[in-house]
């Protein structure tokens, strides 16, 4: 993975101490909070519901174990116990004094982390294909995604753009990025001798849910940033900056249309396409050498599938996927158990997960945006070593894309913007469905606590959506979305139930749906395309 | 909570140095429990309210003072949006959390991580 050289050693080092120095002025009053404000937040420091809360990058979801020991670290020192990891990638603190926070970020800066812009109206995170290295995929898509965080850390013109502003990489045929609701996606694709993108630009979710629009498939890989930068440039120059609702990208390119808005970007490209942008091949390969491959093992593998165990022949089945090397096996960590908190890992558990990740899959460890850990590299004849590790550690929960792998955001437990709680909805409808989820079969339920939609609620097979009414929590119900490569926004089914009532909701869906699947290799959202919504609604609301 | 009952309001705002959740008290101090607030029954004692969170803000006490709508029930105060009581409650999902350590009992150990 990506080592820092001395400039990005230096820089992280510089940054932390700056922040020390603005925290203690503003400690010692020099500061008033308007001031301060945007400086802890360039900083990934947000006040939430209860308390201050740190988010921490993680470039493209990879993780070495000494960083994974280090998160363990800080949960156990400077919060409560826990870390919390994210549909971004990313890891929340939930519990960090703002006085500790610079202690934190040096702590963070000796391994090679950092919280600089995980918040802020500027180019956050790049997020990319958890399964990258491992997966079939044209390339890895992470030495991508390095170059365009190296491009878009502390980018002058890109520091105050009108909103946030979202990327992710895939490799893939196989949408594991949900590229297309991000601000621009890029899918990796081979072109002419070489390699080049397909670029989605203007996808997102929040209180208008847009897929992204393809605007150029044949981006030479020369030319990425330079024509990211024309995009940027664009939505730069003529994205709202009057109105927060309507400032993101997605809706400049829905209101000029996307065939406008890319020949407006290719203007700008053209003229500088042939500038210092130019991606030079060595430099991208050399990015690329951080990301060689591991040195596998390539003897013959022996299977030691035993299937008298069904707990553990289930978890292979479910959280185990084919590498592209043969002999080794890609492993879903759930941090899903069933009726626990999605995302949510102890000090322990994260020491845990380092010590496997280093034992048996070449010390690397990946964040998903469906909120699970992924040890990318594993022999196949290791797999009972790390299922007997992970059942230890409370981590073996075999059900990775099943009804209790729910994606749901910290809602209005930690929240400040939030209108409802998701996790305990998420919390009850796990033990409502855990005993049926095998029978039920893929099924992505997606939970958001505001209209924000950090939960993914667009794009759940079934998506859950809390609202306040009066004062109190209340959710709506979508049907048919999907993040894959086969996007779909979800559609909301009618009227919105209750805390209760909305676990009886779903479990009426799932109901309806299995009474109706054409046979059990028909999964929910296949079958949602066949039937549309209207036995749903009505095994929904008919009897009310 | 009767929902007849009339409303009242109180102060609150996070702490600067720990983001806790706090509230104005009888003495004018800021208390981490609900129960402890001043309640503020009429315009002027609202007033009087928002005026001290923004003079203890400009003081660098406090952040985000805002005025909080409770009713008074036998049972003691209760805010009137449920966002409000489960911010002056505190998650309601921490029993759950896996390795939560309550800040009374928490550890503070030196790191030790071998360079």
């Amino acid at each position: 993975m990506y080592r820092y050289d001395e400039f990005d050693a230096e820089f992280v080092r510089q940054r932390v101490a700056q922040f020390r120095d603005q925290v203690n002025r503003r400690l010692s009053g020099e500061l008033s909070e308007d001031e301060f404000k945007p400086l802890r937040l360039m900083n990934g420091v947000y006040l939430q519901l209860h308390a201050y809360m740190l988010r921490i990058a993680i470039p493209y979801g990879t993780l070495n174990s000494r960083q994974m020991r280090r998160l363990a670290h800080i949960a156990r020192h400077y919060d409560r116990g826990t870390g919390h990891f994210t549909t971004r990638q990313n890891l929340q603190f939930n519990w960090p004094k703002l006085v500790d926070i610079p202690d934190i970020l040096e702590e963070l800066a000796e391994v090679e982390m950092h919280a600089i812009q995980t918040s802020g109206n500027c180019i956050r995170n790049v997020t990319a294909d958890h399964f990258a290295g491992a997966a079939d995929e044209v390339a890895d898509p992470r030495p991508y995604a390095e170059i365009i965080r190296q491009w878009s850390s502390l980018h002058p013109e890109f520091s105050f753009l009108p909103r946030k502003f979202k990327v992710a990489v895939t490799g893939a045929s196989r949408d594991r990025a949900a590229i297309q609701v991000h601000d621009i996606g890029l899918r990796l694709k081979r072109l002419g001798g070489g390699l080049g993108f397909a670029v989605y630009v203007g996808g997102g979710q929040g209180r208008t849910p847009i897929l992204a629009k393809l605007v150029r498939d044949n981006l030479p890989e020369a030319d990425l940033l330079s024509y990211l930068e024309a995009v940027l440039r664009i939505y730069n120059l003529h994205g709202r900056r009057d109105n927060k609702y309507k400032a993101r990208i997605k809706i400049l390119v829905h209101e000029i249309g996307a065939a406008a808005f890319a020949a407006q970007v290719e203007e700008e490209w053209q003229r500088i396409r042939d500038s210092v942008l130019k991606l030079p091949e060595a430099e991208i390969r050399r990015i690329q050498a951080y990301f060689a491959p591991p040195a596998f093992d390539t003897r013959p593998h022996k299977t030691s599938l035993d299937a008298s165990d069904r707990d553990f022949e289930r978890w292979v089945t479910r959280n185990t996927c084919t590498h592209r090397q043969p002999g080794y096996a890609i492993v879903t960590i759930s941090l899903k158990p069933i009726g626990g908190i999605p995302g949510d890992a102890s000090a322990a558990q994260m020491d845990a997960v380092a010590d496997i990740a280093e034992r048996y899959s070449h010390d690397e460890v990946r964040v998903s945006h469906e909120q699970n850990l992924v040890l990318p590299h594993v022999r196949i004849e290791h797999r009972r070593e790390v299922y007997a590790a992970l059942k230890a550690a409370r981590l073996a929960e075999g059900n990775a894309g099943l009804a209790t792998d729910i994606i749901a955001c910290p809602g209005l437990d930690y929240c400040a913007l939030a209108n409802a709680r998701s996790i305990p909805i998420a919390q009850r409808l796990s033990e409502r469905l855990a005993a049926r989820q095998h029978e039920i079969g893929e099924l992505k339920i997606k939970i958001s606590g505001c209209i924000n939609a950090c939960g993914h609620h667009h794009v759940g097979h079934i998506g859950i959506l809390g609202v306040e009414k009066r004062g109190e929590e209340h959710y709506q119900l979508l049907l048919g979305g999907s993040a894959a490569e086969d996007s779909a926004l979800a559609a909301i089914t009618g009227p919105g139930f209750g805390p209760e009532g909305i676990v009886d909701a779903v479990e009426k869906v799932v109901d309806r749906y299995l009474e109706l699947r054409a046979d059990a290799a028909e999964t929910f959202l296949a079958a949602y395309a066949r039937l549309g919504a209207a036995p749903f609604k009505e095994a929904l609301y008919a009897a009310a | 909570m009767s929902k007849s009952a009339p409303t009242a309001s109180v102060l609150t705002a996070n702490r600067l140095g720990d983001g806790v959740v706090v509230f104005l008290d009888f003495q004018g101090a800021w208390s981490e429990v609900l129960a402890a607030a001043a309640v503020a029954r009429t315009p002027d004692e609202v007033r009087a309210l928002q005026d001290r969170g923004a003079h203890d803000a400009s003081r660098n006490l406090v952040v985000e003072p805002a005025i909080v709508e409770v009713r008074e029930t036998t049972s003691g105060l209760v805010p009137v949006r449920y966002r409000e009581r489960v911010r002056a409650a505190g998650p309601t999902i921490l029993a759950d959390v896996p390795g939560y350590v309550a800040p009374e009992t928490r550890e503070r150990t030196p790191h030790a991580e071998a360079a």
